[in-house]
């Protein structure tokens, strides 16, 4: 009995699909889930997310959120999410540059808009980790 | 007959007017065009949240968390989403239409100036109006779900509400009541919403207990508050879809208008004028006539 893996970021819905098993980066390490899991409410932490389907291993880059295992039903609510293979480096990298700019110019002012920079300087740092690793 | 120069003076002011609706027209479009990717991009993730809220209130104990438990509901608390400025057609009229249906005690809260300037006029119980920019950010629309969370946690409200205008698509926008808190409300209403699309809600076929990763608190806690911002953040992006799309559609059809009107005046102007030249040419005829 295969497991349906359904990840939607608040852009849009990135993955849907039957895999076999999948490794969720979690706020106390890593758990992997294979079909008959008990049901799980668990909070994600920026990481990678591997995906294994027909002994292919797929990574992604999964930015904070929440994930819920129940039945063979996987969904995972993230605020980022992008497939390791279209992470260009140098985008991100200027990303990064960008958001630590506004950062020290926006230290002090709204909370809000704060924790939102601090977030992306966050996953913009594991999406260079983990392809800079990869290589 | 009005006289030529009044129906010239007439076509100027038309012309005018038309030219301002198609500028608001274009303005709305392109609008309009964003604010609907952000709602509809952002639909998949509100709902599938909303899905996963609905089948934890199932599975937790009710006294885990306030946000699930449903005590005697003595006050609502209602989110009134309208817009700020007007010309957006019946958008606003319909959704405070809403607001007049509701009977019970409750305490309002705006977004929109329209609405809040109803809710001060018709002296309903308003507690704070915020105003949302047309980016709409995240970080504007916490503050007001932070502070409508807080007073539902100090139980001067026992629920919370939204009523704003559901963008369907650009000609149909439909005013609706959203619960959002406490979660039991939630689960009746994502039943009633996915038995109106037609897919009958499936109780989840999966009975044995939940498993919460570090601990039951610790996720709820995390959880609950992140699930009511987001989705009052998406129901505000579906508010602002509508109002650009009800905009572009109400000057659409004021431009339209002013085009007919033109053109039924033009008429009449170029009448007046012919009449004009054939009681001249009556009146010099006439003249020679009566000097040959």
């Amino acid at each position: 009995m295969p497991l349906t893996l359904e990840i939607v970021t608040p852009e849009a819905q990135v993955y849907s699909d039957t895999i076999d098993t999948v490794v969720i980066p979690t706020v106390q390490g890593e758990i992997g889930i294979l079909p008959g899991h008990i049901p799980l409410l668990t909070q994600i932490e920026d990481g990678e997310l591997r995906v294994t389907k027909n002994g292919q291993t797929q990574l992604l880059v999964i930015g904070g959120g929440f994930a819920e295992v129940e039945g063979d039903h996987v969904h995972i609510l993230a605020e980022h999410a992008v497939n390791e293979d279209t992470i260009d480096e140098a985008a991100v990298e200027e990303a990064l540059r960008r958001a630590e700019a506004q950062l020290k110019e926006a230290a002090g002012l709204d909370p809000n808009e704060f924790e939102h920079l601090q977030g992306m300087v966050r996953f913009a740092g594991v999406q260079l980790a983990i392809k800079r690793r990869s290589r | 007959m009005a006289s030529t120069r009044d129906i010239r003076r007439r076509i100027k002011s038309v012309k005018n007017t038309r030219q301002i609706t198609k500028a608001m027209e274009l303005v709305a479009a392109s609008k309009m065009k964003k604010a609907q990717q952000l709602a509809l991009a952002g639909r998949p993730y509100a709902e599938l949240m909303s899905k996963m809220l609905a089948a934890l209130a199932d599975r937790v104990e009710e006294s885990q968390h306030p946000f699930l438990t449903q005590r005697p509901v003595k006050t609502r608390g209602i989110l009134v989403i309208t817009t700020d400025k007007g010309l957006a057609g019946p958008l606003n009229a319909n959704v405070l239409k809403l607001v007049t249906e509701v009977k019970t005690p409750a305490k309002f809260y705006a977004i929109g100036r329209k609405g809040a300037q109803f809710l001060a006029r018709t002296k309903r119980d308003m507690v704070a109006d915020f105003t949302v920019s047309d980016r709409a950010a995240f970080s504007e629309v916490k503050p007001v779900v932070e502070f409508m969370m807080q007073q539902y946690l100090d139980g001067v409200i026992d629920t919370i509400e939204v009523i704003y205008p559901r963008f369907k698509n650009t000609l149909v926008q439909l005013p609706v009541v959203r619960p959002v808190l406490p979660l039991k409300n939630v689960q009746e209403f994502v039943a009633q919403a996915e038995a109106d699309v037609g897919g009958a809600a499936q109780p989840s076929t999966d009975t044995r207990e939940m498993l919460f990763e570090p601990s039951a608190t610790q996720v709820l806690e995390a959880l609950l508050p992140f699930y009511v911002n987001r989705h009052i953040y998406q129901l505000v992006l579906s508010a602002k879809a509508s109002e650009h799309s009800a905009r572009m559609v109400a000057m659409k059809t004021a431009k339209d208008n002013a085009t007919k009107l033109l053109s039924d005046l033009t008429l009449e102007y170029n009448k007046a004028r012919q009449a004009g030249i054939t009681a001249e040419i009556l009146e010099i005829a006439a003249a020679q006539f009566a000097a040959s």
